[in-house]
């Protein structure tokens, strides 16, 4: 009877079909960890003597700096838009996520392109008015740059969860504290930042994570991370062990900040609150005050957007339009892939979370922290324990089929099916918590409801479950389809013979340093990014639209 | 139930994908260049030979040990990459094989190529010193041992360690002059850099153009493409350079692009041929070329550009020493703190 | 009996207290009984325990005498036949009220099963109510659909979580009037729950105090 009480209502075939998925989940993660009980590779002392301070300093650096300005700038931003009223307010409510639609990577090459000597900034000034300043003042690629590089291309994601949170808050908290004569930037600081402190430092800490998974940029700029340090090791110096440790020291960096997270939300789970709740009412800004929101939400908008994509533009336009034939090529395969690849992983996540939700809480938070694993985890080292897991696979496929005399050779690794099964691996906790967060929305009446209308689990999750899960899993789709459109490492690592999709071209092009070539394909990159973050924003809108008439 | 028949579809599709393959005629090339160009000389290969070539591209280190990984059951049948110390990883992991045929051996001068014939040469770059043509007297320039006097204090700009064409220019010294003389040098450097290695080569032109440095260490073809490009403050840049060739007492590190059989591979007489053709006189003049590269093979000469910049002297050393001197220089890069 | 509980023992977490503790109740057949108790002394979870959207610790229950719950048996939610209504209704929103209340009933055949809609639309006092949506319906007009669906398949025990909790005094008067008229009609064994005693007086229900 306990066993039962712990599985609580899942029925076995969703039980059974859900271990199967989280084993499959986890053995890359296993191959890896594996390796750390091996002997330290010859390079480790090497490594450790010359090279951790510094990767460690770097990353940290990076990392902490990068999470406080995004959580400052995220917060502010969504402060603004949601108390007050002004001219671009509604396009910027959901413009300012924007930014996220640009990676990182292609972000650094657009400034560093357009700040430096032979950029359009200083040419312009060189040939009008003779004006040569010192190198120093246009440096982009340090530490400084990178902050300002990811702060700004990845600070939505503080913004959209404080956005969201500060939306379902009540007006009257807001009202009352107005009307004790509190002015606005009080409000802000005693009251908004405080309250909503969990959202933003949950934001923040995607944000971390982001920062600390990345290798364009660093790699670019030439700033040693944990992550440059991880590709260095494994490949530069052909040293798994020490890279694999490495790769344990930068979860660990995860973990304090995920632990800190935890410090400082409190121990306080924000809850979504189901009663209708008057949403806060937007003041209507006058004068200089309107001006300095304008200034400052375009500002962000234009340096996180707009200037960079209008400098593609102009570069794509230099590039006069070669290569058009082969950028639909990409974009076609990068579309499919990121398609069927997000429909699979959601199928995966809805599998869990429909599990989840019928197991006890235990059970249901282990699984929530496995999917997240993969999101965790720098990409490089997904793809070697992926890589390992598909040759061991196919070793057992090719004894099979020896065994059993098939002539066909199916072979998994170098297909797209490992590349796929990596995206699996790495986003799924991206798609569970969209799918889980639908849930919770829908709450567990309707479920029960049905079950005892006489309806069985599976069932009642293709008649009720399935069709009210739509906004969510709808999201969830296009937020994993993004992360595959941007993702870099693993696609470069895994991707079978003749495949390419516009990430990896563009940044191909780019490294190669030839940024007008690498411009068509980034806009397209982009372009259909920020089309799946307009039908996010605006499906929510008009959902809450519906509800609200 | 709609779903389940999407889903099976698309199951169905990739594994398909991953049955499929297995043409009549074809060659697995993995490669780490990608330049246009080269898609069109392998179209001229399937042209001629009729034989298709599938094409992954990726960073040659991932490379190296994809295909390791891969072990026999390893797709790839040549391996191309843009430095002769990572094909002599690729040999030393034992993912290479040797192969000899009379072609190659006529088509690639014996010290562009591995000693045991596990890779061939395919073109070549030169690791030169660019000079601003305000600041510096190119009569004061030497070899790469001068760079360390007092007289250029804070005046060399250069990429960082990480970057494969400095390790091979340190292992080049390291063979020639010895360990210690290696780590003397690279210290020495450091102490007459301009500012941090940052950046890619071209951005080293691009510092001494603007004046933050005077010398630039960086590869030629990175002119070549400079003086070619669609932005006219890059061929500004490019013309405000002048270039020189390391002499004194040893000439010019060079280093190529090169490529091997590999060890397992499924289409062993298809890579030769591929092998063949890129070295062959034809293939050469627009291989070289089309990425401002010198050819290996005597036969061809270089494309009007590179000979306006004249010949120069090339170190006397094989080219597998790069790789084999490799783990010293990059330790000796991380020794002396060069990032 | 159509209702027996015996020892029944419950609690959502291991670290807390049982929040039903050896709790005992038989019900016969045709019976009205409410549950009434403060919030907190697990009235609506007997409910579910009842339901099978619970698993007891310990404790046996029994339906129309065969056992549910118990003696290592456990039969899920959907083969109990036991009808609920839940507090806040939980009527499918994707869904218009013919489909609403012909989801239980899907095993008939098409006209049979309009027709039972039918009946059950005009017992509720809702006739031609059959295409709307759930968000087109006032509170009281949702509340009788869920029990129109819960009603739909024939269960054997019917139960009402906290049912007059979402209404304005005005309509509760009218509302437990029209719900005590309809369970006498068909005679359904019910259980309801309740934080008001005035609830039970209305009803006629044997009170149940729990604590």
């Amino acid at each position: 009877m306990q066993l039962l009480k712990k599985l609580k209502k899942a029925s076995p075939g969703w039980f059974l079909l859900t271990v199967g998925i989280i084993i499959l989940l986890l053995i890359p993660n296993l191959n890896i960890i594996i390796n750390l009980f091996g002997e330290a590779g010859e390079n480790w002392e090497h490594v450790r003597n010359y090279l951790l301070v510094n990767y460690f300093q770097n990353s940290l650096i990076l990392v902490l700096a990068t999470g406080l300005l995004a959580a400052f700038l995220g917060a502010g931003l969504a402060w603004v838009i949601a108390a007050y009223n002004f001219p671009g307010r509604d396009f910027l409510s959901w413009g300012l996520i924007l930014p996220l639609a640009i990676p990182p990577y292609i972000g650094a090459y657009v400034y560093q392109g357009m700040f430096s000597y032979t950029g359009p900034l200083q040419t312009f000034l060189r040939n009008k008015f003779q004006l040569r300043l010192s190198q120093q003042y246009f440096d982009f690629m340090n530490i400084r740059g990178a902050i300002f590089i990811y702060t700004i291309f990845l600070f939505p994601y503080v913004f959209l969860m404080t956005r969201a949170f500060l939306s379902k808050q009540s007006a009257s908290l807001l009202e009352s504290s107005r009307l004790l004569g509190k002015s606005d930037n009080t409000i802000f600081f005693k009251i908004i930042l405080p309250l909503s402190r969990g959202a933003v430092v949950a934001g923040s800490s995607l944000v971390m994570m982001e920062v600390l998974n990345d290798y364009g940029v660093v790699k670019y700029f030439g700033i040693s991370t944990f992550t440059t340090a991880i590709f260095k090791s494994w490949f530069g110096m052909g040293d798994l062990p020490t890279s694999v440790r490495l790769a344990v020291m930068a979860m660990l960096v995860i973990f304090v900040v995920l632990f800190i997270e935890k410090l400082l939300r409190g121990g306080r789970k924000y809850s979504y609150s189901t009663s209708n709740i008057r949403p806060v009412s937007r003041r209507k800004l006058e004068g200089s005050r309107k001006v300095l929101a304008q200034l400052f939400t375009y500002g962000v908008f234009f340096f996180g957007f707009l200037l960079p994509t209008v400098q593609l533009l102009y570069w794509s336009f230099l590039s006069r339009g070669g290569g058009l034939m082969e950028t639909l090529h990409f974009a076609f395969t990068s579309f499919l892939t990121g398609g069927g690849a997000a429909v699979l992983i959601l199928t995966g996540a809805v599998i869990i979370a429909t599990t989840a939700r019928m197991s006890s809480n235990f059970v249901s938070n282990l699984l929530a922290r496995i999917t997240i694993l993969g999101y965790s985890i720098p990409g490089a080292v997904i793809a070697v324990g992926v890589l390992l897991f598909m040759l061991q696979l196919d070793g057992v496929l090719s004894f099979l089929q020896t065994g059993f005399g098939i002539e066909a050779n199916v072979v998994l690794s170098s297909t797209l099916v490992m590349l796929i099964f990596a995206y699996a691996v790495r986003f799924m906790g991206i798609a569970f918590n969209s799918v889980n967060s639908g849930y919770e929305k829908i709450g567990e009446s309707y479920f029960e409801a049905s079950r005892t209308l006489g309806k069985g689990v599976t069932e009642t999750f293709f008649k009720i479950d399935l069709p009210m899960l739509k906004p969510a899993l709808m999201s969830g789709f296009l937020l994993v389809f993004i992360e595959i459109m941007k993702e870099l490492p693993l696609t470069m690592i895994l991707r079978p013979f003749n495949f390419d999709t516009l990430a990896t071209k563009a940044f191909e092009y780019a490294s190669d340093e030839m940024i007008y070539r690498a411009a068509d394909l980034s806009l397209v990159l982009i372009f259909f990014s920020a089309a799946a973050i307009y039908l996010i924003t605006h499906h929510r809108r008009r959902k809450n639209n519906a509800v609200r008439n | 139930m709609k779903k389940l028949i999407i889903v099976t579809i698309i199951i169905s599709i990739f594994v398909g994908l991953g049955t499929a393959a297995a043409a009549a005629e074809e060659v697995n090339l993995y490669t780490n260049r990608h330049y246009d160009t080269d898609e069109e000389i392998l179209n001229r290969f399937t042209e001629e030979t009729g034989i298709e070539v599938n094409v992954l591209k990726g960073d040659s280190d991932q490379l190296i040990e994809r295909i390791a990984r891969e072990g026999k059951n390893s797709p790839a049948d040549v391996l191309i990459t843009a430095d002769a110390g990572r094909l002599h990883r690729a040999k030393e992991r034992d993912i290479l094989q040797s192969v000899s045929t009379e072609t190659l051996t006529q088509n690639v001068p014996a010290n562009l190529r591995d000693e045991d014939n596990y890779w061939y040469g395919l073109t070549i770059r030169g690791r030169v010193i660019v000079y601003s043509k305000d600041r510096v007297d190119p009569e004061d320039l030497a070899g790469y041992g001068d760079l360390t006097s007092d007289q250029w204090q804070d005046k060399i700009v250069v990429r960082s360690s990480e970057n494969i064409y400095n390790q091979s220019l340190l292992a080049s010294l390291v063979s020639i002059y010895g360990e210690k003389w290696a780590e003397d040098w690279a210290a020495g450097i450091v102490d007459n850099m301009a500012r941090k290695p940052q950046g890619n080569d071209r951005a080293q032109a691009t510092a001494v153009a603007a004046g933050e440095g005077d010398l630039a260490i960086m590869n030629t073809y990175y002119l070549g493409k400079m003086i070619n490009s669609d932005n006219p403050a890059e061929v500004e840049v490019a013309e405000n350079v002048g270039i020189h060739f390391p002499d004194g007492e040893n000439g010019t590190h060079i280093n190529v692009s090169g490529a091997g059989v590999v060890k397992n591979a499924p289409n062993k007489d298809n890579a030769v041929k591929l092998l063949e053709y890129l070295s062959s006189a034809s293939a050469q003049k627009f291989f070289a070329s089309a990425n401002y590269e010198y050819p290996v093979n005597p036969e061809v000469e270089a494309s009007e550009l590179l000979q306006s910049w004249g010949d120069f002297e090339t170190q006397n050393i094989n080219l597998t020493e790069l790789g084999i001197h490799n783990q010293t220089a990059v330790r000796i890069f991380n020794r002396v703190g060069w990032q | 009996m159509q209702l027996e509980i015996k020892n029944l023992t419950f609690a959502y977490n291991k670290k807390e207290a049982n929040i039903v503790d050896n709790f005992n109740l038989e019900v016969k057949k045709g019976e009205v009984v409410a549950l009434v108790g403060a919030s907190g002394s697990g009235k609506s979870t007997v409910l579910r325990l009842t339901a099978g959207l619970e698993i007891p610790d310990s404790g046996k229950i029994s339906i129309a005498g065969q056992t549910v719950a118990g003696d290592h048996k456990f039969r899920a939610a959907e083969k109990r036949e036991v009808g609920m209504v839940f507090q806040d209704y939980a009527l499918f929103p994707h869904l218009s009220v013919e489909k609403n209340i012909g989801f239980g009933i899907d095993h008939l055949s098409k006209s049979k099963r309009k027709a039972r809609v039918k009946e059950l639309l005009k017992l509720v006092n809702l006739e031609g109510f059959e295409k709307r949506y759930p968000h087109q319906l006032s509170g009281g007009q949702q509340q009788r659909i869920a029990l129109a669906r819960t009603l739909a398949p024939g269960p054997k025990l019917l139960l009402l979580d906290e049912p007059f909790s979402n209404l304005d005094a005005e309509l509760k008067d009218k509302i437990r009037g029209e719900l005590n008229q309809i369970i006498k009609e068909i005679g359904v064994t019910t259980i309801l729950v309740s934080h008001d005693r005035e609830d039970a007086e209305f009803m006629q229900a044997r009170e149940i105090i729990m604590n």
